[in-house]
């Protein structure tokens, strides 16, 4: 069964390549599950079509731990379990890696690490700042990305259990502690990059900028959205200074 | 021509575009797509690294803002940046950086809109091909994945196009006075700071990382004063 870990492992991250509103992340998990399914094709067809047909079925998690799921429900076929119950692992998959991996990449290792890629590129070099991040950020996402897979390959329909007591939710916690640190830290430094390079009124003027935009964040909260608070500062100014009608 | 940026550099820009377009979402999510890796690069392509990390920072900050989770339609800040740094390269950047990070966040906003075009048509793709996915034929899976990545590509290589012709006709019409362009660029990296101070105010919501986000800042502040 782990003939064809390789390749699966690489497909994983075109997982997301046809993603639709219908089917979401199911033909991409179908594509990444083929090579791991291959071997049953010779030793039970029917049920190796049957499987093939499931692996492209609706499913949505996060991308770089789809191969949790992958790993589980491939094992789950070898191991016979009935259309039923893979179908429930997957369902209840969705949402459980759906929120880990929203709060540990998205919303942790990502800001942290761009945080830190800002600083490093504003006080340093920004070539450096650029290879840490890509380096640091995806070094932990390909080795994520093969644990998930692998443990999920071992753990089938006991992967809960395996994501339950494993490292994640330590991690995930952790990491989003740190996001919060790096972030708050790289904005002031990164503010008085773009500020020092700016007339003194200007430079002032930027800061009220965005204290009213916080002011608007605090007041309309999670609709509040910086590209919309952006194009409209943008629109005034253009309206004050007679560009636009 | 623009002076100093040739057909092969505008090429150049363009593949490196469509490159961060498709790894946005499709393949392989490296994290090539954020503002401050392909301004950073289309600076040095350009010839105007300084430039390029400018915008790039700016641009950076309202990506900062985004948690693309699960089926929202988010900026597209690729083809933005490419744009954005051709606007400001060779110019002088004090003023050029509004005028360019404005640019760059409108064709982000344009290349949100066609997320959901992309994703519908993946769908109409499906519906064609039920037969073969109720089968479980793995050909029609392998079909509909390469398809769906090459209408990626297609939407990442046509956004960029937009984004290089808008950058070269801005760049062409100057449409801004000195005082106007400044006014932009307080504008642009004001938003920006509120942008990103508010997305990581709303990621942290009322846990114990607030406490950690303003350690940060008072930190950052501290040496920022100091710097």
């Amino acid at each position: 069964m782990v003939r064809g870990l390789g390749s699966a492992f690489t497909r994983l991250f075109a997982v997301q390549a046809s993603w639709n509103y219908e089917r979401m992340l199911g033909i991409g998990m179908g594509y990444a599950a083929e090579p791991l399914l291959r071997e049953m094709k010779s030793t039970d067809a029917p049920r190796h079509a049957d499987a093939v047909r499931r692996s492209a079925e609706f499913f949505n998690c996060h991308p770089y731990l789809a191969g949790l799921a992958l790993g589980a429900t491939v094992a789950a076929e070898y191991a016979g379990e009935p259309e039923d119950r893979i179908q429930r692992l997957r369902t209840a998959l969705c949402g459980t890696l759906g929120a880990l991996g929203d709060h540990l990449f998205w919303a942790g290792l990502l800001p942290a690490m761009m945080g830190m890629a800002l600083i490093a590129a504003v006080l340093w070099d920004p070539w450096w700042g650029l290879g840490l991040f890509l380096v640091g950020y995806n070094g932990c996402r390909v080795v994520v990305g093969w644990w998930g897979l692998r443990t999920g390959l071992a753990g089938g329909m006991r992967v809960g259990q395996a994501i339950a007591t494993s490292w994640i939710p330590r991690a995930r916690f952790v990491v989003g502690l740190a996001a919060g640190f790096m972030v708050g830290l790289a904005v002031p430094l990164v503010g008085r990059f773009q500020l020092a390079v700016l007339p003194r009124p200007a430079a002032v003027a930027a800061i009220a900028v965005a204290v009213l935009g916080l002011g608007l964040a605090y007041r309309f909260g999670p609709t509040f959205r910086g590209v919309r608070y952006g194009l409209f500062v943008v629109g005034m100014v253009l309206l004050y200074y007679g560009i636009m009608p | 021509m623009i002076e100093g940026i040739g057909i092969a550099t505008l090429a150049l820009l363009a593949l490196w575009g469509a490159v961060a377009g498709i790894d946005l979402v499709s393949v392989p999510q490296f994290m090539m797509s954020r503002p401050l890796v392909v301004g950073v690069v289309a600076g040095a392509i350009v010839g105007d690294p300084m430039a390029g990390l400018r915008v790039g920072v700016v641009l950076e900050l309202f990506a900062l803002d985004v948690l693309p989770v699960g089926a929202a339609r988010y900026p597209d800040y690729g083809a933005a940046t490419i744009g954005a740094v051709l606007v400001v390269a060779g110019g002088p950047w004090v003023s050029g950086v509004g005028l360019g990070v404005a640019t760059g966040l409108v064709i982000a906003a344009l290349g949100g809109w066609t997320m959901p075009v992309l994703r519908r048509a993946n769908a109409a793709a499906i519906a064609g091909r039920l037969d073969g996915l109720q089968a479980g034929d793995s050909a029609t899976i392998r079909a509909l994945q390469y398809a769906g990545l090459a209408r990626d590509a297609l939407r990442s290589g046509l956004l960029v196009v937009v984004a290089i012709s808008a950058a070269l006709l801005i760049r062409y019409l100057q449409p801004l006075g000195d005082e106007a362009a400044l006014a932009l660029t307080v504008a642009v990296i004001g938003a920006g700071l509120a942008s990103a101070l508010a997305g990581a105010m709303r990621t942290a919501g009322r846990s114990v990382r607030v406490r950690w986000l303003m350690a940060g800042l008072a930190t950052g502040l501290a040496v920022a004063l100091a710097w």
